[in-house]
């Protein structure tokens, strides 16, 4: 840049004095040869020197000007072109670098797939049954021979699969698609394990809902049955009150039983009563008799003062008097005999009956203390019963509160099953998720990724939160003690 | 009077089980389906026990403990983790969080009960 300024400076100033001095020295010639032009002429061919002068002088500048712009724009450009060079060189160099790393590390990660799959391979070949003589272990060779080697033993399998398939029943033949199968399955295996666990959950909760209402009556009805029999040790309910009932109807036995003996009484006293009517009877005869005679007597009486004439006028008078009397006394004595003989048979008919009341009384009683005892006995037995039933209830009832533990332990199971399969479930989702992820992959004309087995199964392991969980997971015994609650105090 | 028990717990089977268990031996009970509801149980009432479950939606048994915690009213309340949950990282955790007891499902309800009232009486 300088060293244009410098040669434009220099260019002007070297044209410009011999101008100036080549003008001089034809004024100097024009004096010398004493002015033989006319100093007009002279003045005019100055004035056009000077003019073209000027005009050469601008025509040099702007040349110079291009000249220098010229100059710059290559130098600008030289520089430029040699930075991008350096920075594309630094460029070039870092990718190459990190490309070369990358290489490196998907050269490992290839080799560890290869050595993988080649373990894989020879297990997958084994398990079909493949006696691989070209198998080799390939670790030093290089991956285009191990990839040739491999591909070999592929088509080997393919082959020796086909071969299978085609003679046994379809194995493994009919993986084509089994992805898209999952896509379309696995969905609904999610959705119908969720319904499933929804039912038991509820179905499980009404159960314990209606477990709590049974253990509730269960227990009342125990309550009431203890209050009725009575607790095991003191005698009241049922046992007492037959035992109340029993001295109660026995006092009644026993009253009727002094009444039958009053009656008794009064019977003997009725015979006793029978046997004065006798006496009466023959009273009454004696009257009669005694009457008849004194009839006799008076007729003898009446026939003597008949007799006597006048003088035992008055005295007929005495003996008919004396006849009228014993006629009444023969009436009332004929009168006391009907009246005894009706009170006797009055009497015995009263015995008679009496006696028939007093037997019937007698059967009666005998009767009603069998009927009684009887009564007593099959309540007395009933009671027995219910006494034993009682004590079985009790014993039931302490097995039943065991069974309810029991069974409250065997309703939580519902829970560890739904937890068990949301895990499922969501270990189902996100297969699903992966194969719809590999197929927009393959769709997009990605390379297919190797799915990783242990990391999925390294993953679905750390969702485990029981024991059992990851015990089935390693197929080992998932069992668990039911009987021992886990308890731990902080 | 009897002591009232706030029972934390998603699944509707277990709630039942434990309600019924806990009312058979005479406690009150409350119920919440998970952390945030059983925030809004923590109302004022007077709650003698909280019994949680771990695993939940919306807010985890471990997330509402320390929750309770820095509720002034609730802060000396004892609580007990039921869980299927038997990892020791999350037994750790609420140990520091300040649960009192780590109880893991299923339980045998005279075992529970042993350890409840234990608390309750404390």
């Amino acid at each position: 840049m300088n060293e244009l300024v410098k040669f434009y400076r220099n260019d002007y100033g070297i044209a410009f004095p011999s101008f100036i001095s080549g003008g001089l020295g034809a004024l100097g010639l024009a004096t010398l040869s004493g002015f033989t032009v006319s100093g007009l002429v002279m003045a005019a061919g100055f004035v056009v020197m000077t003019i073209g002068l000027h005009f050469w002088n601008r025509n040099r500048h702007q040349m110079s000007l291009q000249a220098m712009e010229q100059s710059l724009t290559n130098h600008f450009q030289q520089e430029h072109e040699q930075k991008i060079k350096a920075l594309q060189q630094t460029h070039d160099e870092s990718m190459v670098q990190n490309c070369t790393n990358k290489i490196e590390i998907e050269r490992e990660h290839i080799e560890t797939l290869l050595a993988d799959f080649a373990r894989r391979f020879n297990e997958l070949s084994n398990r079909f049954g493949v006696q691989n003589e070209e198998y080799v272990e390939t670790v030093p060779l290089s991956i285009e021979t191990r990839v040739a080697d491999l591909v070999r033993q592929v088509d080997a399998l393919i082959r020796h699969v086909d071969s299978k398939a085609i003679s046994n029943e379809p194995q493994d033949s009919g993986i084509m698609g089994l992805d898209s199968l999952c896509q379309k399955v696995l969905p609904i295996w999610s959705t119908q394990i969720e319904m499933a666990k929804e039912h038991t959950e509820e179905s499980v909760a009404n159960l314990a809902q209606r477990f709590d209402g049974l253990s509730q009556r269960l227990d009342a009805a125990v309550v009431a049955s203890q209050n009725t029999m009575g607790s095991h040790d003191s005698h009241s309910g049922i046992v007492e009150l037959l035992e109340n009932s029993q001295l109660e109807l026995s006092s009644i036995t026993e009253a009727l039983s002094t009444s039958l003996a009053e009656k008794g009484k009064m019977l003997r006293a009725i015979e006793a009563l029978s046997a004065f009517t006798e006496q009466l009877s023959k009273m009454a005869a004696e009257v009669s008799n005694i009457a008849n005679q004194t009839n006799l007597l008076a007729l003898n009486a009446a026939i003597q003062s008949a007799r006597a004439g006048d003088a035992g006028h008055g005295f007929s008078v005495v003996a008919d008097e004396v006849r009228k009397l014993a006629h009444s006394s023969g009436d009332i004595g004929k009168k006391m005999t009907e009246t005894v003989d009706s009170v006797n048979v009055a009497i015995d008919d009263t015995l008679t009956i009496s006696h028939q009341f007093a037997q019937q009384d007698k059967k009666t009683l005998a009767n009603a203390e069998h009927i009684i005892a009887s009564v007593l006995m099959h309540f007395t037995r009933a009671a027995a019963g219910l006494t034993d039933s009682a004590e079985q209830l009790r014993n039931e009832n302490n097995a039943i509160n065991n069974e309810i533990s029991d069974v409250f332990v065997d309703l939580q199971f519902q829970d560890r099953v739904s937890q068990i399969l949301t895990l499922v479930c969501a270990d189902l989702n996100k297969l699903e998720q992966y194969l719809n992820e590999l197929n927009s992959e393959e769709s997009r004309g990605e390379v297919l990724r190797l799915m990783n087995v242990e990391q999925w199964l390294e993953e679905l392991t750390k969702t485990y939160t029981m024991k059992e969980q990851l015990a089935a997971h390693e197929d080992a015994d998932a069992s668990i003690d039911t009987n021992q609650t886990m308890i731990t105090f902080f | 009077m009897a002591k009232t028990i706030l029972f934390v717990e998603d699944s509707a089977s277990v709630r039942q089980v434990m309600k019924t268990a806990l009312a058979r031996e005479g406690y009150e009970v409350v119920l919440a389906v998970d952390g945030q509801d059983a925030l809004t149980k923590l109302n004022g009432q007077k709650i003698h026990l909280i019994i949680s479950d771990v695993n939940m939606p919306n807010m985890d048994g471990i997330t509402f403990v320390k929750e309770a915690k820095k509720l002034p009213a609730y802060k000396f309340t004892p609580i007990i983790m039921l869980t299927t949950e038997t990892q020791a990282l999350k037994m750790a955790e609420g140990k520091a969080a300040g649960v009192k007891a780590w109880i893991v499902k299923p339980f045998q309800p005279p075992q529970l009960m042993a350890a409840v009232a234990q608390l309750v009486m404390a």
